[in-house]
């Protein structure tokens, strides 16, 4: 008891102690440790405080995600030039960044996910905290998007437009993870084409235009 | 300089075109097919012939509408076997990738690729959106101190789209060149090589240099200085170069005087390379310069420079010689040297392909004939595109199935059917100066 004064730093400490031997461990043996009881032994920790910080392997795959996002988020916020952007270049820069920081930690998600990249079409499930803090961002890139027009408003669909982004930065990690050209250079070429398509397709365009055309020509009838 | 680009905003309605015309094209030629077997039913007799000119016009036909992308490449390895056909005047250039211009993020990410740093952190100003389009990248204008620069940033993935992009056109080349697939190749690597050269900015900086240090005597020539440090394998920062492009500059009417002190300066820059360099800036098309002030001629873009070995450099050259064209057994030798004709040709195909040859040599040799040229002479030019049609449409031509020229031909007459047309543009009256040993 008389470690009181200090134990906050510990939770911290341990918090992302385990996050790191996590990764180790996944790096050296290619898979997750078979228990978390063998686990917490490893660590030299009891199983029960193990609980303390993570329920389950997931849990830690999950604030792993999470805190690769939130870098991201902070290498942005480093970027002067960001809060001059357009929605169309934040979200390109965003991606840009997020894969910048994945890449430092490209074994460990290739042990994790190589082998299922084909089919992520079923996202993992530790991938949910993530999506929830992604989305919130995305929600206000489009809602700025939708200020400035860049992005149109159209009934029903423009609510899923953080949804569609969603997808998109399942593509671009499942393209970078097969990605062998120098540098990652076709993952770049990869986001800046795919962005550009989605978010030509969430502008006005000529779609829009023959739709109320059409719905002219309907009720004019 | 200025016109802005406007940064993509739709899907590339070409490409979707491209993409159709293909399958339209694929669609006609199975019909073909098609039509062709209904026929040989009701009349066993009838050869395929027919069949292969029918699909030869249906390609021919779709590649003759679509511009730009890498089809451009199987229309420029038709310059030497359809001579010149009229669509040799397009620019054969890089131009054929044109990308969407890259975003603002992505040029930062290629700055910290190789920089560590982004654009904003290293120039004093840089603009946002490119205001020019480069062959295969965007230059954007940005100032550091007193100096304006260019700085080109290459799309990433180019250099990777080069083969596979040439790997499509082949199908098509093969069919439309009538070779078989060895003597395709003889033409494919030298034209992949080229263009993975200028993917290759470090490359580009490099010769750049050299050359325009090679050629500083000329003068009305000017060149930027290329800067190392601010250079990488996608980035290239130079000196901006003042002044207008060619088009430009013409519509400003200028004198008779200024057009020929221009077309001089091209020719003996040409010149300068061909016959003493032995290495030359191939992509002579107007984009890659500029006319400044005291009509003094910038040169920029030595994304493609093609190296002349000293072999092929004597035959060629000798041809253009004038009292050469009398002497049959020596031009035989040359011929033969220069892959014209080969001893796999019938000795009707020989006599044929000699005549063609010495006809098209005697006509673009002609500048070299004189000691003055007055390349505002639309007729001359007419004369080269008239041989050209006729030669490409005759049967005999059209049946041979090989390869003729020699590779390196490729790009030095890209190099002097570019260098005429843009003397031509100027309307200008140049000396055409050639090496002694040609007098």
């Amino acid at each position: 008891m008389e470690a009181m004064p200090t134990k906050k730093t510990v939770i911290k400490d341990y918090r992302k102690i385990i996050i790191e031997k996590y990764k180790e461990h996944v790096l050296e043996h290619g898979h997750s440790p078979a228990s978390v009881y063998k686990f917490a032994k490893e660590l030299k920790m009891k199983e029960e405080d193990f609980y303390t910080y993570f329920t389950s392997f997931e849990s830690i795959k999950s604030a792993i995600w999470l805190d690769l996002f939130h870098d991201t988020l902070v290498d942005i916020d480093k970027q002067e030039a960001f809060k001059e952007y357009s929605s169309r270049e934040k979200f390109l820069g965003f991606m840009f960044t997020w894969i910048e920081v994945l890449k430092k930690n490209r074994s460990y998600l290739l042990c994790l996910y190589q082998s299922r990249a084909r089919s992520l079409s079923t996202l993992p499930k530790e991938s949910g905290d993530f999506k929830k803090a992604f989305k919130d961002f995305a929600k206000d890139i489009v809602s700025e998007g939708k200020e400035s027009t860049e992005i149109a408003e159209r009934p029903y669909l423009s609510d899923k437009y953080d949804e569609a982004l969603w997808i998109q930065v399942w593509f671009v990690f499942r393209y970078w993870l097969e990605d062998s050209s120098p540098r990652f250079e076709k993952t770049d070429a990869a986001i800046e084409k795919s962005v550009n398509l989605a978010f030509d397709l969430m502008g006005k365009s000529a779609l829009d235009s023959f739709l109320d055309f059409a719905k002219f020509m309907y009720q004019s009838k | 300089m200025s016109d802005h680009l406007k940064e993509q905003q739709s899907i590339p309605t070409t490409k979707v075109q491209r993409a159709a015309k293909f399958i339209s094209t694929g669609a006609k030629v199975g019909g073909n097919y098609v039509k062709h077997y209904a026929k040989k039913m009701v009349n066993p007799s009838m050869d395929r012939e027919e069949l292969h000119q029918n699909n030869a016009t249906d390609i021919y036909n779709s590649l003759s509408q679509l511009k730009g992308s890498a089809l451009k490449v199987a229309q420029m390895m038709s310059m030497d076997k359809n001579l010149m056909p009229r669509a040799y005047q397009d620019k054969f250039t890089m131009a054929q990738y044109s990308a969407p211009p890259l975003s603002y993020p992505l040029v930062v990410k290629t700055f910290q690729k190789y920089f560590d740093k982004s654009p904003d952190q290293i120039f004093d100003t840089f603009t946002k959106s490119a205001v020019n389009a480069a062959s295969i990248g965007q230059v954007h204008k940005a100032t550091l101190g007193d100096k304006s620069l260019a700085v080109k940033v290459q799309y990433p993935g180019v250099s990777d789209s080069v083969s596979s992009d040439l790997k499509l056109v082949r199908p098509f080349a093969l069919r439309i060149l009538n070779m078989n697939e060895k003597e395709l190749d003889h033409y494919m690597s030298e034209v992949e090589e080229k263009l993975l050269e200028e993917t290759d900015y470090i490359l580009e900086v490099r010769r750049s240099r050299e050359i325009s240090e090679a050629c500083s005597h000329i003068p009305n020539l000017s060149f930027p200085t290329y800067y190392d440090e601010l250079s990488a394998e996608r980035i290239i920062t130079m000196d901006w170069i003042e002044g207008s492009h060619l088009k430009e500059w013409l519509e400003t009417k200028p004198s008779q005087t200024s057009r020929n002190q221009i077309g001089q300066a091209l020719w003996d820059f040409y010149h300068h390379q061909v016959h003493n360099l032995k290495q030359v800036h191939a992509d002579p098309h107007p984009g890659n310069f500029i006319i400044q002030k005291n009509d003094q001629l910038g040169v920029i873009d030595f994304g493609c420079v093609k190296v002349i070995p000293e072999d092929f450099y004597q035959g060629y050259f000798a041809l253009i010689q004038k009292s050469l064209l009398v002497n049959a057994t020596e031009l035989d030798q040359i011929f033969f040297d220069l892959e014209f004709i080969s001893d796999r040709d019938t000795p009707e195909e020989q006599v044929y392909f000699k005549a063609v040859f010495t006809e098209m040599i005697s006509l673009l040799g002609k500048p070299f004939h004189v000691d003055k040229f007055d390349f505002s002479d639309d007729g001359f030019f007419e004369r080269i595109f008239e041989l050209g049609d006729r030669v490409s449409n005759d049967k005999l031509f059209k049946k041979s199935n090989q390869a003729r020229g020699s590779r390196h031909g490729l790009y030095v007459n890209r190099t002097y059917f570019g260098l005429y047309n843009l003397l031509n543009q100027l309307q200008a009256e140049v000396i055409t100066t050639k090496p002694d040993w040609l007098k």
